[in-house]
């Protein structure tokens, strides 16, 4: 080897990712930049938005094998429990362990907003199809109307992989924007006096029911749609280590450190997808401008129907309380009691706005499960985790 | 309208449909374990026999008791325990 200095210094600059670096990578790392931004000065979804941001400088950094994609790197590692549908399920375990259904089972009647908000998730699939996405495509991307970030990655993973990093930045991008999003429409689809509406005071419920109702909800939902199991029966499983109170220790794990850290890799496994070939398409901006549709037709349906339900009940349903159907935990609650308080200072939705907040969470999975069973692989597929295995075993 | 659309709107109704199946039977679900299994209020605590405040640190169980806080509370606020006299505990 001719070591000259002009051959080493061509040669160190070589092995520099400056020889590598394409108009694609600029302009993602910017985009990376925004995420990053949006996350630390504007607040937006930080615990989320934060590793994403920087999974997606780290992946666009060329020759540093960060891609979800390079064999072998970090990020593709971190990646499998995104492509075998691992991490989504433990992020809902936490969501469980964190959720209280109290207001729920207190008022079972607010199950129907969060299937009402569904509406936004089916308004976009059909917006999808229109713009010429496929069927699989269009209810990955119109799952962003769930507003459940760890759904629309599980389903976005099992139906339209390539889509990935537009629906999560998407979903995430668009719950982080709910307390902007919702209170014009909730305030044009209401009247002045309908938001004043005082709501009774919540029952009591009995430990015991708490504790029967994750169960009776496994089997029910997840007997009628078992490809949601993974997702439903995780939340399920969180939701008793909660409610059981013989595995604090369990709950303390699922409700803290557990989803703490699953929400690192899934978060850095997500923003590991975005590069330039899968996210500079004009498919992301169709996605972007779809769930931002998504959203804006799920805050209509649940406040819309929370108006049928306030007319039905001779005014003691506040409609508001309706668009946190969407779910979006606990941040569309929240909006609900502070569009309400605005209203009447004295007027307290919160409580009353968390049993169609987490009846969201249960409708999203639901509405999931129904495309697993329209669109997933039809009949016991074997799981990707295993697949190499089986093929191997199956080799004469 | 294309026949994907329509498919995409009978996919939609179907779907809906599905949704308000599932969590209606959750609804009655959730009536019927409520009817069978009522809340029952706990029964109300003991009533809390009220102690008279305690003399200043003389006995040896007052004397661990005033090393635990003094401990807690240098520990809380990063301070020496140098800095902290307690003089009294006030039982509540």
């Amino acid at each position: 080897m001719d070591l000259n200095l002009i051959s080493i210094i061509s040669h160190v600059l070589a092995t520099t990712a400056f020889s590598q670096l394409t108009l694609g990578h600029v302009v993602m790392i910017l985009v990376a930049f925004v995420l990053i931004y949006l996350a630390i000065w504007k607040k937006f979804e930080p615990l989320l938005l934060l590793p994403i941001g920087f999974g997606c400088l780290l992946a666009n950094i060329p020759m540093s094998l960060m891609t979800s994609t390079d064999e072998g790197g970090l990020l593709a590692f971190f990646y499998q429990g995104v492509k075998h549908e691992v991490l989504p399920p433990i992020i809902f375990l936490g969501v469980g362990a964190l959720t209280d259904f109290g207001p729920l089972l207190a008022n079972p009647m607010t199950l129907l907003l969060g299937a009402a908000a569904q509406i936004g998730v089916y308004t976009t699939l059909i917006g999808a199809v229109m713009i010429g996405f496929n069927m699989q495509e269009a209810s990955a991307i119109g799952i962003i109307g769930g507003a459940d970030g760890p759904t629309s990655i599980f389903i976005a993973t099992k139906l339209a992989p390539h889509l990935l990093a537009p629906i999560a930045v998407a979903a995430y991008s668009y719950m982080s924007l709910v307390p902007l999003i919702q209170p014009p429409i909730m305030r044009f689809l209401t009247t002045e006096e309908e938001r004043k509406i005082k709501m009774a005071q919540l029952k009591p419920i009995s430990q015991t029911v708490k504790i029967v109702f994750p169960v009776i909800v496994t089997v029910v939902c997840c007997l009628m749609l078992p490809g949601v199991t993974p997702l439903l029966g995780m939340l399920m499983l969180g939701n008793l280590f909660r409610e059981s109170g013989v595995t604090a220790r369990l709950h303390e794990t699922a409700e803290t450190h557990l989803i703490n850290i699953v929400t690192i890799l899934l978060a850095l496994a997500v923003g590991s997808s975005m590069t330039a070939e899968s996210f500079l398409r004009l498919e992301t901006i169709k996605i972007i401008v779809l769930g931002l549709l998504a959203f804006t037709f799920a805050t209509a349906g649940g406040v819309l129907f929370g108006r049928l339900m306030c007319k039905l009940s001779g005014g003691k349903v506040n409609p508001l309380i309706g668009s946190a159907g969407v779910s979006a935990v606990p941040m569309a609650a929240r909006v609900s009691q502070k569009v309400g308080a605005e209203e009447e200072p004295s007027n307290f939705l919160l409580m009353h706005a968390m049993g169609p907040n987490v009846a969201g969470v249960i409708g999203s999975a639901v509405a999931a499960g129904v495309f697993i069973s329209l669109f997933g692989s039809p009949g016991p597929e074997t799981h990707a985790a295993i697949e190499p295995i089986v093929q191997a075993i199956s080799q004469p | 309208m294309s026949a994907d659309t329509l498919a995409a709107v009978y996919v939609s109704v179907i779907s809906m449909s599905i949704i308000f199946l599932v969590l209606s039977i959750l609804i009655v679900t959730i009536k019927v374990l409520d009817k069978f299994i009522p809340y029952k209020a706990p029964p109300p605590p003991p009533a809390k026999k009220t102690r008279p405040a305690a003399a200043p640190a003389q006995d040896h169980e007052t004397e661990e008791h005033v090393a635990a806080i003094a401990t807690a509370l240098t520990t809380a606020l990063g301070r020496s325990p140098a800095e902290i006299n307690i003089v009294r505990i006030d039982r509540i």
